[in-house]
């Protein structure tokens, strides 16, 4: 369950207690960003740091999510569901302009979604718009969406930043420019990008609030916003702690040096849809065991990694879904899930012959030793110490790990081949629709057997455009898959940001994005 | 003169093709690619299967590899160095101005090296096995075993953070500040020992002994009589140190978010971009070479008994 993320109303007596070098403007914020955006044409880039600086800033879209996580309206003021789940169709609101003068209508929604399905562009968005055959204007309100066949993650997709609406006038005017001269109808518009170094924005006075998970319900309060291209950690801190970032995400490491500071404000967003979970290769016994699998998921002690991979920082993960993604079951997680208990571990191991003979501490059956091959990506602590925690539960309950971590680009496709039986793995999406992607036999990296049950509700649930009547569907199947126990999963990360003591009304939305329009400085 | 450096840019060519052949063969190697690399942890391959091939087939990555390899050589002879995946734009509007900040950053990096390494190791060499020479040296040492991204980290926790001198983000020339002084610092320190040797060894020559018998200040023996005279050496020094600062610069383009192509060359890795990584290499590798020329042309001007013709 989503809790909006509120800045806490502590008013400071001073300002930061270092003094700042600059003093910043009180209406320009300045913020951080990992890295500079590619392009800033939506249709060109599945990124999500485009993704976040469209949608956070320049882009509106035609809904977003609530505080459930279900679609509400924006752009679009209402919509209606065929019989069939097939057809959408969207009225907007009226009068809304873009940046450029140029009228949000049915034709600029047509434009933005032609232009991801026209061959011509290759957009990388096309897996997301699924088995979407056509989009129709109506009239300039109206908007229709034809699908071959009932799309679920429909209105969860439309409320990602790589669907706002772009000018098409301003598309067409710019061409192969437009991705670094993006126009919207957002709080926001471009007004400078020196690339790599900084994106500049300014309000928009003429800016409407439609959403109702905002604070501010008119024009942005900030004049500016500095967008700074930051890449190392180290020196984003710096910037902190002279003031001239007004707020900055925080790597677990750092979280403890702001925590007890009055001279900044913490938001924990808990409301994740990230998942880091052990996976296994069935086509490798004892594997294709789902008593060894299940007694493997018992020995994992979720808090000791909680804490060792982010200080405290994240959520132990007892359900295949993240806690942020729409259709997460708490209760099926807790009833299903396997909980840590080595004993219990121990004890369904030495059910399925798997004895101590060895003396070395090392399991054996049949003559195989327990000693296996866990294979993860390198270059993230978090990673790191998470499989430490796992090879000491391992290795506690007389199963040998052993390591193997490898640059993303070799560990992916290393998983195709048969020469490994777990992987640590991490996986970012905001849709139901993960549990097909990743488990639908024979699964993403085609390590799973058959499991009929199983696929049979992941196919039923990807058809169920009705939010409700979907959410049951996936309960079930995240019940299936835990029973199976298809993976293991182990945590969820929050995202914990900093910000400066005056800032009031950070206010995160159900997808972590800021609403930028609503942070104003306290004098 | 003119044909000897007429040959040399000839010889240009064979090396950049050796380049380009060399790295196509590893990317041929490799078992990711960008297009893949664009879905990484978000959308798997399977769902992405129709939007990777419609991808690779505009950007010819569907072909083999020998086929790129001539397409991309026949381009680059027109100028056309390619079009990225991620940016969807040609890689010259990516590296054209980048590439300017890269060379403005290692130029001002190599004037504070020139200038505190030269004179340090003067001073070094003239006050030979004082607390001076000792303390110079020390430093300089340090200087040679100082990672330059721990280094640039240190400067600006020092003048950003505690002293607050500088801003930690700086705008408009100041930004140069900080990535220039790490950077030639850190090259400073070779050419303060080599200058020292240098200068060491022609302050104990005859003719020096005998200008400062006839009278002659010591300044002047110093910049006009010894420094000429062990420039060969430091120049050589400096040629070699373009590399090293032109690498060098990669990194602390990275500390301090100078926009570089160095900066981008890291990105384009991550991506697994090899049209703007495969561009970024050409780049370097031609600075490279053109430099070592100019450093060898250096030397006719320095010493003109130095002939290249005949040789």
């Amino acid at each position: 369950m989503f809790r909006r993320t509120v800045m806490a109303g502590i008013v400071a007596a001073s300002l930061a207690a270092s003094a700042t070098v600059c003093a910043a403007d009180e209406t320009t914020l300045r913020f951080r960003l990992g890295e500079d955006p590619e392009t800033l044409y939506n249709v060109q880039s599945i990124s999500l740091t485009v993704s976040q600086v469209l949608g956070t800033y320049l882009l509106d879209r035609l809904v977003y999510l609530d505080g459930e996580g279900q679609p509400a309206p924006w752009l679009a003021e209402s919509w209606e569901v065929s019989d069939d789940q097939r057809v959408v169709t969207f009225t907007l609101v009226e009068g809304i302009l873009f940046h450029d003068g140029t009228p949000l209508d049915a034709e600029a929604v047509k434009f933005h979604f032609d232009a991801v399905r026209d061959p011509a562009n290759a957009s990388p968005l096309l897996p997301l718009i699924g088995p979407l055959e056509a989009v129709e204007v109506l009239d300039p309100r109206r908007v229709r969406f034809s699908f071959s066949e009932p799309y679920a993650p429909f209105f969860n997709i439309l409320a990602q930043g790589q669907f706002g609406i772009n000018s098409p006038t301003a598309v067409q005017e710019h061409g192969n420019l437009y991705g670094r001269n993006p126009v919207g109808t957002g709080p926001y518009r471009l007004a400078s990008w020196l690339p790599g170094t900084e994106i500049v924005l300014e309000r928009n006075p003429d800016y409407r609030q439609l959403r109702s998970d905002a604070v501010n319900p008119g024009a942005p309060h900030a004049e500016r916003i500095v967008l700074s291209v930051i890449s190392e950690d180290g020196v984003a801190l710096a910037a902190l702690e002279t003031g001239e970032l007004t707020s900055a995400a925080l790597q677990a490491d750092s979280i403890d040096r702001f925590v007890d500071d009055p001279a900044f404000n913490l938001v924990i967003d808990r409301n994740v849809r990230n998942l880091v979970f052990l996976e296994f290769n069935q086509r490798r016994a004892p594997f294709d065991d789902p008593a060894f699998r299940r007694a493997i998921a018992h020995a994992i002690d979720r808090e000791a990694a909680v804490q060792a991979a982010w200080s405290g920082y994240a959520a132990p993960a007892l359900g295949p879904l993240a806690t942020g993604i729409p259709g997460y079951d708490a209760a099926v997680s807790e009833a299903y899930g396997a909980h840590f208990d080595p004993a219990l571990a121990q004890e369904l191991l030495t059910e399925l012959g798997w004895t101590a003979a060895s003396g070395n501490g090392v399991l054996t059956k049949d003559g195989q030793e327990a000693r296996f091959l866990v294979r993860s990506y390198s270059g993230f602590v978090h990673i790191e110490r998470t499989l430490a925690v796992i090879q000491s539960n391992l290795a506690d309950i007389g199963i040998r790990a052993d390591l193997e971590l490898s640059d993303w680009g070799a560990f992916y496709p290393s998983l195709l081949a048969n020469d490994w039986d777990m992987d640590l793995m991490r996986w970012t999406w905001n849709d139901p629709n993960v549990l097909t992607s990743l488990f639908r036999s024979p699964g993403h990296r085609e390590a799973l057997l058959a499991d009929p049950a199983i696929d049979e509700v992941l196919d039923r649930c990807d058809q169920l455009a009705d939010p409700v009547v979907r959410a049951d569907c996936v309960s079930e199947a995240q019940k299936l898959l835990l029973e199976a126990t298809t993976i293991v999963p182990i945590l969820s990360n929050w995202n914990v940001i900093a910000s400066q003591a005056n800032v009031r009304d950070y206010t995160l939305d159900f997808l972590g994005n800021l609403i930028p329009g609503d942070v104003w400085i306290e004098n | 003169m003119s044909t000897y450096i007429l040959r040399r840019l000839l010889l240009l060519v064979p090396v950049i093709l050796g380049i380009l052949f060399v790295t196509f063969l590893i990317k041929a190697l490799i078992p990711t690619d960008a297009v893949t690399a664009l879905y990484e942890g978000q959308v798997t391959e399977r769902d992405a299967a129709e939007a990777i091939a419609a991808i690779r087939a505009k950007y010819n990555l569907d072909r083999p590899w020998h086929e790129q390899f001539a397409l991309y050589v026949l381009n680059a002879a027109q100028g056309d160095l390619g079009e990225s995946v991620r940016t969807r734009r040609p890689v010259l509007d990516e590296i054209g101005f980048r590439y300017l900040n890269t060379l403005k950053l290692t130029f001002a990096a190599l004037a504070i090296s020139i200038v505190i390494g030269v004179l340090t190791g003067i001073l070094a060499a003239y006050k030979r096995d004082t607390w001076l020479d000792v303390t110079a040296m020390t430093v300089s040492l340090f200087g040679i075993s100082m990672p330059a991204f721990f280094f640039g980290l240190v400067l600006i926790l020092v003048f950003s953070v505690w002293l607050q001198w500088l801003p930690v983000i700086p705008q408009g020339p100041l930004a140069l500040l900080l990535p220039a002084l790490t950077l030639g610092l850190i090259e400073a320190a070779p050419l303060a020992r080599i200058t020292r040797s240098g200068m060491i060894e022609v302050l104990s020559s005859d003719y020096i002994r005998a200008a400062r018998a006839k009278g002659v200040g010591e300044t002047t023996i110093l910049f006009a009589h010894a420094l000429p005279n062990a420039l060969l050496a430091v120049v050589t020094i400096i040629g070699l140190q373009i590399g090293s600062l032109l690498g060098g610069a990669f990194i602390i383009e990275v500390v301090f978010g100078w926009p570089g192509i160095g900066e981008l060359a890291v990105k384009a890795i991550q991506w697994r971009d090899f049209v703007i990584t495969q561009a970024v290499i050409l780049v370097g590798a031609g600075t490279y070479v053109l430099v070592n020329l100019l450093v060898d042309i250096l030397y006719t001007w320095i010493d003109p008994r130095i002939d290249y013709q005949s040789s």
